[in-house]
Parts: structure tokens; sequence; C-alpha cells
């Protein structure tokens, strides 16, 4: 009682803040709707195929069928895919943050003739939306006979992650102050070790967050996948949960276990760093 | 410790040019203060000094070796920021340490004298705090230990104490200035605030729109402006500037006194008569008669602006006062304690004062 009408004034009033209420029952209605698809797929992915077809589709589960995600895991070939997804996002998202943070750093403190030119073509590496690329670039991994490999993969998903990161890393070193590395090249360092040993240890909010976002978005990718990666020894999970619906398209118990399966690491990748990711979205946005 | 060489040093950001031609001798172990406004070009002089800005033309030479194209590590330097310049992930320790580690010595000289320095700056029981968790004098005294460390042939000091609030910075500065007398090394510090200049240097240089003034030690300075600039800047309050004409043997000062002067300047010459405000005193029985603005106690004394013809004027009087805006005041001033300028290229005449 007490929490729940404390919820309702700002601190330190007495009176019930109007404001305050409607806010909370925005609030409580917007976490409603978007709950309400994985509620669905969780109660789905426990229940028999007979189950699904003849309840309602948010009756929970009376029995809980947890063979579905044996048999999604073996139907689906997840043991390959999931291989694949690793191995793609573990080389990819470390490797594209690193070049991205040299880049950013490069751009930010090293005192070029062509910094801004070069941070133009950067800037606009973010404004190309890439489904426009998909068939030249087709064309180009084709060429160098990278189809159905990683490189084929991991280098279009570089190029078009780097630019964003490279945007945002800039604006967090530029607001650095500048006796920082100034302090740091009195004591002696190079600009390969101020940026290891000052700029990397003070970006770790800002690249925690931004390897967040990157993981979640390279682990669901779908349509570079769908061009590039054509043989099924090579697909990723969203790849192999496609085919799963058209093959499977009767057992929804299946699809939805196959579902949680394929969002469950990007989830708890997200949970693990959420806290850095809210501090790290503000920081380096506002100069101190 | 070493003597540093600054030697017709300009600079130009492209064709503005900011610096024209700045010569300032420092011998071994001297307390060097470049004092002046914003924009003087002093904290530029600074940085050229420590290899963060290249140098246009001239020679800057440390201990004898020009120094122009070498790196900032390469000058044997030390540099204490405005801002500190902290590392902040880093504990106190490390920040110390970060110039030696860098250097490749070992993890025991390293500690040695990181502790060294500490003790002299009572840091020791902070040694492992970071940055964040300090106060701002004591993030001072890091930033200052980061440089002893090293024992660099320079310490170049930048505005170290502009951050500090009022009380700490008095601290600091009797801080800095005894650190000096240990260590006994050269030391260029820049600063704005001419009490810091005239408290803690050897030889003060007064510098404006990319120009030294004047070189001297701060009571040359004080007693001997070249000019009307050095004149103004040095002091406060700020030495009183009035329009005066020069007589036989007297000077008419702003139209109403007539006071006598030796000046080697021509009967019906214009120039400007400068007073120190602790020079004038209030006496009733005084001819010069003046109309009070403000009266500010500060205790141990009283600053009195007051209206002289049209020309305000400010007095110091170590005597309490019962002064109120509005009352006619009778002032007299000190013979031989004014200085006499050139009204119109403000250079210091020739003159027995």
């Amino acid at each position: 009682m007490t929490l729940f009408s404390q919820a309702f004034r700002p601190v330190g009033s007495a009176k019930v803040d109007p404001v305050l209420i409607a806010l909370w029952v925005s609030l409580i209605l917007l976490a409603l709707i978007w709950i309400t698809p994985f509620v669905f797929i969780v109660f789905t992915a426990l229940k028999s195929n007979a189950t699904v077809m003849g309840a309602s589709a948010f009756m929970p589960p009376t029995e809980l069928a947890f063979e579905n995600f044996a048999a999604a895991w073996w139907r689906g070939n997840f043991s390959t895919t999931a291989f694949n997804g690793v191995v793609i996002t573990v080389i990819k998202v470390p490797l594209g943050l690193f070049i991205s943070a040299m880049a950013a750093y490069a751009l930010a403190k090293v005192p070029m003739r062509m910094n801004k030119a070069l941070f133009a073509l950067f800037l606009f590496g973010t404004m190309l939306p890439f489904q426009v690329m998909l068939a030249p670039i087709f064309r180009q991994v084709n060429a160098f006979g990278l189809i159905n490999t990683y490189p084929g993969i991991i280098l279009p998903y570089l190029a078009f992650g780097i630019p964003y990161q490279v945007f945002i890393l800039y604006c967090f070193f530029s607001a650095v102050p500048k006796e920082l590395s100034e302090a740091a090249r009195i004591d002696g360092a190079s600009h390969f070790t101020i940026f290891r040993r000052i700029f990397l240890p003070i970006s770790l909010p800002v690249l925690s967050a931004l390897l967040i976002l990157d993981f979640v978005a390279t682990w669901n990718e779908f349509a570079m996948a769908l061009v590039i990666l054509q043989d099924p020894k090579m697909w990723t999970l969203p790849l192999g949960l496609m085919s799963f619906q058209s093959q499977f398209s009767s057992d929804y118990g299946e699809l939805n276990a196959a579902t949680i399966m394929t969002v469950l690491p990007a989830a708890i990748v997200y949970l693990m760093f959420q806290r850095y990711f809210v501090a790290g979205l503000t920081s380096g946005a506002v100069k101190e | 410790m070493a003597s540093v060489d600054i030697s017709g040093v300009k600079k130009a950001y492209g064709a503005v040019a900011v610096m024209h031609g700045v010569d300032i001798p420092i011998r071994d172990g001297e307390f060097v203060i470049l004092v002046g406004p914003s924009g003087c070009g002093k904290s530029t002089l600074l940085r050229m000094v420590a290899g963060l800005e290249t140098v246009t033309g001239g020679e800057i030479a440390i201990d004898g070796r020009r120094v122009n194209d070498l790196e900032p590590k390469d000058r044997d330097i030390a540099m204490v920021f405005q801002n500190y310049a902290l590392y902040p992930q880093m504990t106190v320790a490390q920040n110390m340490g970060f110039a030696l580690e860098l250097a490749g010595r070992s993890k025991a000289e390293i500690k040695a004298e990181v502790e060294k320095a500490a003790e002299i700056l009572s840091l020791t029981a902070l040694l492992d705090r970071k940055p964040a968790q300090l106060s701002g004098g004591q993030r001072q005294r890091v930033a200052m230990g980061r440089a002893i460390v090293r024992h660099p042939k320079v310490f170049l000091f930048d505005e170290p104490l502009s951050n500090l609030d009022a009380k700490l910075r008095v601290k600091m500065r009797a801080e800095i200035k005894a650190l000096h007398q240990r260590l006994k090394s050269t030391i260029i510090y820049v600063t704005h605030d001419q009490i810091e200049a005239m408290t803690m240097a050897d030889k003060i240089v007064v510098m404006k729109d990319g120009r030294v003034e004047q070189i001297g030690t701060p009571l040359e300075l004080y007693d001997n402006p070249a000019n009307l600039f050095v004149a103004t800047f040095m002091g406060s309050p700020a030495m009183n500037i009035l329009p005066a004409i020069v007589q036989d043997a007297t000077v008419l000062v702003a139209g109403v006194a007539t006071l006598p002067i030796v000046a080697e300047a021509a009967p019906g010459t214009k120039i400007a008569y400068g007073i120190r405000p602790d020079e004038i005193a209030i006496d009733p029985a005084s001819p010069v008669k003046a109309e009070v603005i403000v009266v500010e106690p500060t205790g141990s004394e009283t600053h009195v602006t007051a209206r002289l013809a049209e020309h305000e004027i400010t007095l110091v009087s170590k005597a309490r006062l019962t002064l109120a805006p509005g009352d006619a005041i009778g002032l007299s001033f000190s013979p031989d304690k004014h200085q006499l300028f050139d009204a119109a290229t403000g250079n210091r005449l020739a003159a027995a004062g």
C-alpha cells in the first residue's frame, strides 16, 4: 500500500499527482503491449500441437511440452546454425568495435589534413540503407568467390556496422579534454599507447553499449545472410528459423521453441550489459 | 634542472601572427612566472616550450640544446595542467607512475619514486584512490606528483590554481613555493593572477598581445614599471592613472591638483600621472577635494573609490574610516611616490620619481 501510494506522489509531497498516475498507467499499458508476443511465444512453445490448435492462444499450457525444444533443436539443425552464428558474431563484433575505435581516435585526436572529409565519408556510410546495397554486394562477394564463406558475410557486416560506431565513438572521443592526451604525450606515450591505455579504458561504457547493439543486430541479421549464405551448412539461426517455418508450418509448438532458442543468447547478452548501455548512450553526448 | 632560453620566438596560425618575437632568458633553478591578460600568448608560449605547439620562428633551448623540433617526451619536461588532466581510470599511484612505466623502469623503482613523491605532497594515504574520489586540492597535488616523479629538467605549470577556491589557492601557492625551494628546479608558471605572480616568482614576465612588456623581479615591476600597462596590471587595487600637464617644477593633475615633480619633460607636455592607492591619504586640510563613491572595508584596510574632477581614483587606508558615499574628502598625494608616463606612448618617463 505505501509503496503503491508513494509511486503516485512527487518526492517529499503529500499530494497525489494526477500526471504521475497517468504516466504509470500508460507505462503499464505499453509494457503489456510489448510483453504480449513474448507470452504468446513462451506459452505456445510449451504446448503440444493439439493444444495449440484446440485452445485459446493466451491460455497457459496445461501440460508442459518441453520435448518441443529437443525436437526443434534436432529438426532445425541448431547445432550447425548456432555454431555459425557464434563464429560470425564472435569474430565480427569485437573486430568491428576495435577498428571503429581506432578510426574514431584517429579522426578525433590525430591532426590530419583529410580529417573532415574522411569523417564526412563515414557519415555518408551511416545514411545508406543496406537493402539498397544487397544486389551490388552479392555481385561483389560473388566476384571474390566468397559466397557461402565466413569472410563473405563478415566483411559486409563490418562495412555496414563501422560507420555508425565510428560516429558515436568520434563524438565521445572529441569530448575528452585534449589535456588528457597531451599529458600522456608528455609522459612519453605514443598515439597507440594513448589509445590503448587512456582512451579504451575510459570509453568502456560506450563500447559496452555498442557491443550490445552490434551483438543483437549481427546475431539476428537475416537479409544479408539469406543472400550470401546459400548452403544450409553455413546458415545462421535466423535462416534456420525461416526454413523451419516452411518445413514444419503446422507445428507451432516447435517453431516457437526454436524462436526462443534463437532469441535467448541475444537477450542474455543484452541483460548482462544493459546497465552500461543506458550510461553509455548519454555519455559523450554532452560536453562537460 | 636546467636553463631555458627563449629567443625571438614567434607563433602564427596561418596568416595570423599571435606572437611577435619573444625573448626570455631563464636561469637554472629560477621560478619564472608568465603573467598577462587572456589572449596575451602566455599559455601558447608555455605550450611551445612543452612541445604541444609548433614554433613558427625563433628558438627554444633547454640546457643549451635546441628543442624546437623535439617531441614533448624528449624534452625532459613535466607539465601540470589547469584541469589536472589525471587519467580517470588509474589510481593515484598509477597516475604518478605512468611516465616511469612508459620509460620501462622496474616496478620496484617506480614504487620507490611514487612513494617518495607522495610523501613530499602528503598523498601517501591516497595512493589507491581514483581521481574521482579526490578533492580539487588533492587532484592538483597528484598532478604535481606526476611531474615530480620524473625529475624533469623543467617544470611547466599552466594556471594550475585557477580551478581551486580562494582559500585553497592561497594554501597551494605556499606549497608550490615551498616545493620549488625544496627541489630547486627550474619552473615556468603561467597565470593571469598578478598576486600569484607577485608572491611566488623569482622573475615575472609581463606579456600583452604576444609581446613581452617587461621582465623583472616582482618588486622591480611594482616599483619601476616600464610602461602604463605593467603599472596598471601589477598591484591590487590597480595604480591610479590621471591625465596631467607638466608645468615648471610642478605638474597639474586632472586639472585640479598642482603637485611637485622633477621630470625630464618640457612644460606644457601632456603626461599620465600614476600613483598607487596606498600612496594617497585622506587629509581634511588638503586643497584637493574629492567625492566618495564607494567604501569597501576589508578588515585590515579600507578601499575607497572617489571622484576627483571627472576621474575615479582608488585609495587604500589602514585606518577604519567612517565615510559614506557623497562625502567630500581632502586628498594628499605622497610626494616622490608617483610614476610618470608619456601620454602618447605609455612608456615611463625618465624621472626622479
